[in-house]
């Protein structure tokens, strides 16, 4: 059963560009970016129990690193979308060498100013920049439509299939260890300084990634894309989708981010929305509300096959 | 003479930047969490201010009815989000407080956006004209905010000192384990000290309202420097508040003419406190006054 989840996911994922085309197929590239950016977020919050507010931010740096690099000295889009990664995983070991010695919320403040420091760069350097405006950006693939998807797909399973090998790995063990008991770990010979610091920075490159892939589906980038409400709706994808399952967060954002497009009418109730839907997960089903779907679903499903 | 000025600026923007920074120094204090919908809540008070004034109430009157407002509105939301997972020693507490005050904060602002738009609003000041001492000018609405936030702290301070509902708040702070041997409701204090610092920050947000303005986004950025100031003084601590207080907006006044670029210099005032930030964290984490973390 835990198997055939993903596979029929997958497979659906595969098939999708002969079931929708145009519209559909461009909302479903956006909420793979989405989905790579909640999958990521959840490992570092639901896993690893550290909370980043910068996420939003370190797609920025991604998507503006590549804008840049391909504007500027016309490097071809994958090296440049490569370079947006490593440069936001440069920022991330900043960051977390700073802040990750110490316990506490002391990441999750120092990644909200960073986020709105950079925000606020961004908005100020007009000759870079563009500022507020935004900076037109080269397509990738011709802007064709259904390879953009597929590329999509490849990133995010790519996402996927990284994190969970980690999460698999000695080093998932050591992780999980930590964030239950941090002293016990630390007694063990973990040194938790340094994998809180590995796993910080791993997320980070691969929310540049997703930055840079979004800054050449869309075309342009602009510091919208690292407002506090983006964070916010990252926020609301992975609490909504279940903060311990990466795949789980990632159907948060993709449900959420289709949910977005129906709610276009009422674009400005929308954020409002997602935050009352956080609150009442939080509150009411704090493992999410699709892990608690999927538990009620398998239950239902034994029943009905135990009748018949 | 610049000098002069800026100094003098930043003692009165300082003494503002106190009052929204004591409240999220007494709710860390109390409660252990730092509450990530602090600019939220000031936005909230600046709303509530420029609501109250728009219905042609006396200022002071608009003034002193947001209080109880504020308070209820900070108690209910303690209730509702926050007591029950303490209560039941919910499993990774730590990161559910971070995330639910975060969402509260992003609830609230996008609240504030289809109520009333993403316009700034201006909310009248209680004193309009511009003071002169000497060569020195202030304006009014600073003058007056300065004021009414020293009072504001002033009683503050003789509550937690002198009475007892303060003196059961530190208490809490200190041990709560000990304080409830003594028979001090720890829950009632916490619902109080959350009701406190949303009713600070909220005060705050009215008297910033005539100075900056009154929008959704307004809360973002004075969270922050709220944020900057509570690690650089220590966390919980009041004495370093009030310094961080000070040592905040004296860097920001001075370093805003550093830059020759005017437009450049402005953008760049909220990126001195996040450098400040970083440096207290290379530097002496604890913050100036508080208490070196001791591991269990």
């Amino acid at each position: 059963m835990k198997g055939i989840f993903p596979a029929v996911l997958l497979i659906f994922a595969v098939l999708f560009p002969f079931l929708f085309r145009d519209y559909w197929l461009y909302v479903a590239t956006i909420s793979l970016y989405y989905a790579i950016l909640a999958s990521s977020w959840s490992m570092l919050a639901g896993h690893v129990g550290l909370i980043s507010f910068a996420h939003a931010a370190f797609a920025g740096i991604g998507a503006y690193t590549s804008a840049l690099l391909v504007i500027h000295q016309g490097l071809p889009v994958p090296v440049s979308v490569l370079v947006g990664a490593l440069v936001a995983a440069l920022f991330g070991l900043g960051i977390g060498a700073l802040t990750l010695r110490m316990r506490g919320p002391y990441l999750a403040l120092t990644t909200l100013g960073f986020s709105e420091l950079f925000r606020i760069s961004i908005t100020a350097e007009y000759g870079l920049t563009q500022g507020s405006i935004g900076l037109k950006v080269p397509l990738m693939i011709e802007g064709d439509r259904v390879l953009s998807y597929y590329t999509g797909l490849a990133l995010f399973v790519l996402t996927v299939v990284t994190l969970t090998g980690v999460l698999r790995s000695r080093v998932g063990l050591f992780l999980v260890a930590m964030r239950e008991d941090e002293d016990g770990a630390s007694t063990r010979g973990i040194n938790t300084v340094y994998y809180r610091l590995v796993a910080f920075v791993l997320t980070s490159a691969f929310a540049g990634l997703a930055g840079g892939f979004y800054a050449h589906v869309v075309g342009l980038v602009s510091p919208q894309m690292t407002r506090i409400g983006e964070m916010g709706l990252i926020l609301a994808m992975s609490v909504f989708g279940g903060l311990e399952s990466l795949l789980g967060a990632a159907l948060g954002a993709i449900i959420l981010q289709g949910l977005t497009e129906y709610l276009r009418i009422f674009t400005e109730w929308r954020l409002a929305i997602f935050g009352a839907l956080v609150l009442f997960t939080l509150k009411l089903a704090p493992e999410g509300v699709l892990p608690r779907a999927y538990v009620y679903a398998e239950r239902l499903l034994d029943r009905w096959l135990g009748r018949a | 003479m610049l000098f002069l000025s800026q100094l003098a600026n930043a003692l009165v923007i300082g003494t503002l930047y106190a009052l929204m920074s004591l409240g999220l120094s007494l709710i860390f204090g109390v409660l252990k969490l730092v509450n990530f919908a602090h600019g939220e809540a000031l936005m909230v008070g600046g709303y509530l201010f420029y609501v109250l004034a728009s219905l042609q109430l006396p200022l002071p009157l608009a003034l002193l009815f947001s209080t109880p407002l504020l308070f209820l509105f900070g108690v209910l939301l303690e209730r509702i989000f926050l007591r029950t997972p303490y209560q039941r020693k919910m499993a990774r507490y730590d990161e559910y407080v971070i995330l639910v005050t975060f969402a509260l904060g992003i609830f609230l602002q996008n609240l504030a956006f289809p109520i009333f738009g993403p316009y700034n609003r201006q909310a009248p000041s209680l004193f309009n004209r511009t003071i002169r001492l000497g060569e020195l000018i202030v304006g009014g609405d600073r003058m007056s905010g300065a004021l009414v936030s020293f009072a504001t702290i002033g009683i503050l301070i003789f509550f937690l000192y002198r009475t007892s509902l303060g003196k059961g708040l530190r208490a809490v702070a200190q041990n709560p384990g000990a304080a409830s041997i003594v028979g001090i409701k720890v829950l009632r204090m916490r619902s109080v000290a959350f009701g406190i610092g949303i009713t600070l920050a909220g005060v705050a947000g009215a008297l910033f309202g005539p100075i900056f303005l009154v929008n959704p986004e307004m809360g973002t950025s004075f969270a922050v420097k709220a944020f900057v100031i509570v690690v650089l003084g220590g966390m919980g601590s009041v004495k370093g508040t009030i310094f961080g207080a000070y040592g905040l907006a004296i860097v920001e006044s001075f370093g805003s003419i550093l830059l020759p670029d005017p437009t450049r210099s402005l953008a760049y005032k909220d990126a001195y406190g996040l450098l400040l930030l970083m440096l207290v964290l290379l530097v002496r984490p604890q913050g100036l006054f508080g208490e070196k973390e001791r591991p269990a």
